[in-house]
């Protein structure tokens, strides 16, 4: 298996706050990594620095994606590079069309990769096929994004463009707040069938219930700004009886 | 200028500065666009059942200057009017709007609204903005609005996040921001030949 991603030593702050206090990590291709941890542990942080949010300052450590220094590309480039971040808020975008969006982002990454841009009549067969994957209606095409969106759309949303940017590392950042049982089993689903040996996720999340779904290889416990715990999947079920009190 | 009764008085003013003073008869219809120009505009609605719109799109760079002006009177009830004026403003230009709308004693049921809306892309960008209202009679719906802003720093790095560059992302926002005053053009070749003008630097 080879290696990912690859953090080493990762400290970080927003405004003049340290929030990462020396994260390691090791992501190897086909591994589904959980990140639990308590309110306030750095969990969004450390997504928000992965994908080089501005608002938030790296002082010191190292991320590497596939051999190259994450921590130097734009945050387009990481996302053309093949980093998701599912967002925990997806962002309402009045008057851009769902379809105008994910067709400069897709183009985007084709350009990136040397590949040719998608026609539009390619492009919408792409949109046809992923959409059914998170049962989602076709009126979403020319509605801007996101805005109107239940909660339960708006997390389909983010796992339907997940599906159709086929990035190598999906950031899932607490996708199971706010979806009742059968959003979350459609999202889950959708997540499972979007695995392949050469991709890997990092889940975060507050609850162990999307690990019921989406089965971790890993389950790393952050707190204050440390991973202070790594296990199987039965960590996971130890943390929900004991709490984080417990550790 | 009037517009006679029942008559329907429609233009659309593209880079073409306007200076209209304007008379409307009873039950007779203005609609007017004005795009990257200045304007002043004056309507008197002296008949009943008038329907007055105006609508002002500036896109402004280096050191433009512009203004647009309304001045819109209801004299007489039971009339309407919109007006939605949109700015926005790179590099140094400067913007101002100046927006009178009256509604005389006499004009009951009357339905007037005035929107003003910004968009500021530099810091050396600057938009002054007048609304002044004067509502006489009490039978009235008027509401009005006027804010500045900048873009949406989150939808920028949502859009970054799915890799689009941040020139890029800015152009969907400001498209985003500009369009709804052209959907108002009525002529379907003129709207979609200037929406395609500004949708185009995004292809």
């Amino acid at each position: 298996m080879s290696k990912l991603l690859e953090i080493k030593d990762l400290h970080a702050s927003i405004g003049g706050k340290e929030i990462l206090k020396g994260v390691s990590l090791v992501v190897n291709e086909g591994e589904v990594h959980a990140i639990m941890g308590p309110n306030g542990a750095g969990k969004s942080t450390l997504s928000a620095v992965l994908t080089g949010n501005p608002a938030y300052e790296v002082t010191s450590g190292e991320v590497w994606l596939k051999g190259e220094n994450l921590l130097e590309m734009a945050p387009e480039v990481r996302a053309r590079a093949g980093v998701f971040l599912s967002f925990q808020y997806p962002v309402e975008i009045p008057g851009v069309s769902m379809t105008n969006f994910m067709r400069t982002a897709i183009n985007a990454k084709r350009e990136y990769e040397g590949k040719e841009p998608l026609s539009a009549k390619e492009f919408l067969a792409l949109m046809r096929e992923k959409k059914k994957l998170l049962e989602l209606p076709d009126k979403l095409n020319n509605r801007s994004v996101n805005e109107g969106f239940s909660g339960g759309e708006k997390k389909k949303n983010e796992i339907f463009q997940m599906a159709m940017l086929e990035p190598c590392l999906a950031i899932l950042d607490e996708t199971d707040s706010g979806l009742d049982i059968d959003a979350l089993r459609i999202v889950a689903e959708g997540v499972n069938r979007l695995k392949t040996p050469e991709n890997a996720s990092i889940v975060i999340t507050h609850y162990q219930r999307l690990l019921d779904y989406i089965v971790p290889d890993f389950v790393h416990v952050l707190a204050d700004g440390r991973i202070v715990k790594t296990g199987d999947k039965s960590l996971a079920l130890e943390l929900e009886e004991k709490g984080y009190e417990g550790l | 200028m009037k517009v006679s009764k029942g008559d329907i008085f429609e233009r659309v003013f593209v880079n073409e500065a306007v200076d209209l003073c304007i008379e409307q008869e009873a039950g007779s219809k203005v609609k007017i666009h004005v795009v990257n120009a200045p304007f002043s505009i004056t309507v008197n609605q002296l008949g009943e059942g008038c329907q007055t719109e105006i609508y002002g799109l500036e896109h402004l760079h280096g050191e433009d200057n512009v203004t647009a002006e309304t001045h819109v009177t209801h004299a007489v009830g039971g009339g309407t009017s919109i007006q939605l004026i949109k700015f926005v403003l790179d590099d140094n230009s400067r913007g101002r709007f100046i927006g009178d709308l009256k509604i005389a004693q006499d004009a009951q049921q009357t339905e007037a609204h005035q929107t003003n809306r910004n968009l500021l892309l530099s810091e050396t960008a600057e938009m002054r903005t007048q609304p002044q209202l004067e509502i006489y009679a009490d039978d009235v719906k008027a509401t009005h609005g006027a804010s500045t802003g900048q873009l949406d720093e989150s939808a920028l790095f949502y859009m970054q996040q799915r890799g689009i560059d941040k020139e890029k992302a800015r152009q969907l926002l400001v498209n985003a921001f500009m369009k709804d005053v052209l959907m108002t053009i009525s002529d379907e070749t003129l709207r979609e030949q200037l929406l395609n003008a500004i949708d185009g630097v995004v292809e």
